[in-house]
């Protein structure tokens, strides 16, 4: 008998945790989640090129690559596996026949892709500032990006939760509705996890007051309201998977 | 007699289980404009149940909704009492083998197993070993799941269903991709589990597998309940629809008019140098043709249904 099977079980929380690290980032995925990683990496490099007086100034001037590219991309890669593409597949049914909360389920899987984001992507940014020169926007880089995954997971979770192309979906709010409807409508921007994490490090980065917009929260205030929209990310997820329709690909 | 949605269930309606703790009343599920099932009534009880039909018949989509993973549009169903697309505790009596061939591949058989017990709260640690000990999967148990044929994955499914100890199972094509051994030594697991009065429905497009199978059984066509009982009966529903015949013999002409004057046959007709007779009652036509030609000094070539797929029997149970 092997040692895997003289272990206790462990508890639904902790089950649904480990299956989804084991599970939704197979190495495709893992190569694709490494591909925003480098990205990071040379955009920390790139920065040495762009005409600014300071380290911190030039960091800035790629800021808005590294929150609006790197972060939501590297997310939607993990948000997406931890239930849409497991929705896609099939598979997610052996997780939902059971007895366990929908509430445990969906934190058990953003919990797992929180992790397994920030942690990919933590290390990356903060080696990007420590690249492009500016070893004190480590720690704000590394909050903003913290809590930008923590709100960006809930929200791909949801959107994996609501539709069957849960992947073309989150591609969409991405691009068309944060960058493109939230770079010239401030009302759709205080909901988006990009321009939220940005204001996290406009509010508490070094000389970084230039990314600032007006009417939006920065440094704490942002982590807070990332904070907030994390937690209404994951209600309506549980809201939704109620409502999940688990047709198969049979019939 | 047709059951009415939401009236009390008739104990004489061979649709209807005793002691039943799968109830199914007036059941509708639409997917767009396709209805996959329609009104369906029917309820479940201790014992091996047949879920008969043709592909497309339904028999999926009731199994999903039984289990709750699938949205109602018409009706209720109860598993022990209790709306299983609601209420979770209802999935602690449930566990389902699906259809299709989906599993994490890059776990191992026994992660699986595991991570299913978890879930369901198991607490005793060896439940595991024994799921797996029972679909005789012990030895590659460590082995990921990727790499294994679609037997020993639906052998991993049916380990996986039944590490919680459910009291029903819900078993949707589950012999497909075993091997003749694989599939004598699960249809005796089946057997077994209803024996132990666990209420076990099990899904197939192949009368004669159910038949091993079950002893009650509800077939499906077009989403609608077309027959249910034992098999005997589904048997006789079958054999008495109207089946076309072609018949081949020396002299189709006469045969032809001969054929007219039998009780069996509703129609003849000729096409060339074959013979196709229409039959309300195939069993006494088959039992009838040889004497015929052998009075009539005919020689019979052959003999052969021209509908005889499972699929257009079922077709014409329905009707």
């Amino acid at each position: 008998m092997s040692a895997t099977a003289e272990r206790a079980l462990p508890g639904p929380f902790v089950a649904a945790f480990v299956y989804a690290l084991r599970v939704c980032v197979p190495p495709k995925r893992a190569a694709l989640l490494a591909l925003p990683c480098v990205g990071a990496l040379l955009f920390g490099l790139l920065a040495h090129t762009v005409p600014e007086p300071t380290p911190a100034f030039r960091f800035n001037a790629i800021g808005g690559a590294l929150f609006g590219l790197i972060l939501p991309f590297a997310c939607l890669v993990v948000g997406d596996a931890v239930l849409g593409a497991e929705v896609r597949a099939g598979t997610f049914g052996l997780t939902w026949l059971s007895p366990v909360r929908f509430s445990t389920i969906v934190l058990a899987r953003w919990s797992a892709g929180w992790l397994i984001a920030s942690g990919a992507l933590v290390p990356a940014m903060g080696l990007s500032a420590l690249i492009a020169g500016v070893p004190e926007a480590v720690g704000p880089i590394a909050l903003a990006t913290l809590a930008g995954t923590a709100a960006y997971l809930a929200l791909f979770v949801l959107i994996g939760a609501a539709f069957r192309r849960a992947a073309w979906w989150s591609l969409g709010v991405v691009l068309l509705g944060e960058r493109l409807l939230g770079g010239v409508l401030p009302g759709i921007a205080q909901f988006s996890p990009q321009w939220l994490a940005t204001m996290v490090y406009a509010g508490l980065g070094p000389s970084a007051g230039e990314l600032e917009r007006s009417g939006m929260p920065t440094g704490w205030a942002a982590v807070g309201r990332l904070a907030l929209l994390t937690v209404v990310f994951l209600l309506l997820a549980v809201w939704r998977i109620r409502r999940l329709r688990l047709a198969g690909t049979v019939e | 007699m047709r059951h009415v949605p939401g009236a009390p269930l008739s104990p004489y309606d061979p649709a209807f289980a005793p002691d039943a703790t799968v109830v199914v009343d007036g059941a509708s599920v639409w997917f767009g404009p396709n209805v996959a099932l329609n009104e369906v009534s029917c309820s479940f009880g201790p014992g091996v149940t047949g879920l008969l039909g043709p592909n497309g018949a339904g028999k999926t989509t009731l199994m999903r909704t039984i289990c709750g993973m699938l949205p109602l549009g018409a009706g209720t169903v109860r598993v022990g009492g209790l709306d299983p697309r609601t209420a979770r505790e209802a999935q602690r009596a449930l566990a389902l083998v699906p259809e299709e061939d989906a599993a994490p591949g890059s776990l191992s058989a026994r992660q699986l197993v595991r991570y299913t017990a978890a879930l369901h709260g198991v607490r005793d640690r060896d439940a595991p070993e024994r799921a797996l000990a029972t679909v005789d999967l012990l030895e590659v148990a460590d082995r990921p799941i990727g790499g294994f044929s679609k037997g020993m994955r639906q052998r991993t499914r049916v380990a996986a269903a039944l590490v919680s100890d459910p009291t029903i199972l819900v078993l949707d094509e589950p012999l497909n991709g075993a091997d003749p051994v694989q599939r004598v030594a699960l249809i005796e697991l089946f057997d077994r589990l209803g024996d132990e009065g666990r209420t076990v429905i099990v899904s197939s497009h192949v009368l004669h597998e159910v038949e091993r199978l079950a002893r009650r059984q509800i077939v499906l066509v077009r989403g609608r309940l077309a027959a249910a009982g034992d098999h005997h009966a589904i048997r006789s529903a079958i054999a008495d629809r109207p089946r076309r015949v072609l018949v081949r013999a020396s002299d189709p002409r006469r045969l032809a008019a001969a054929l007219v004057g039998v009780e069996a046959v509703s129609g003849v007709g000729v096409d060339g140098g074959d013979v196709v007779v229409s039959s309300l009652r195939a069993n006494d036509l088959a039992r009838a043709l040889p004497g015929l030609a052998r009075r009539e000094g005919i020689r019979l070539l052959e003999v052969r249904p021209l509908d005889d797929s499972l699929e257009s029997a079922f077709r014409e149970v329905v009707r």
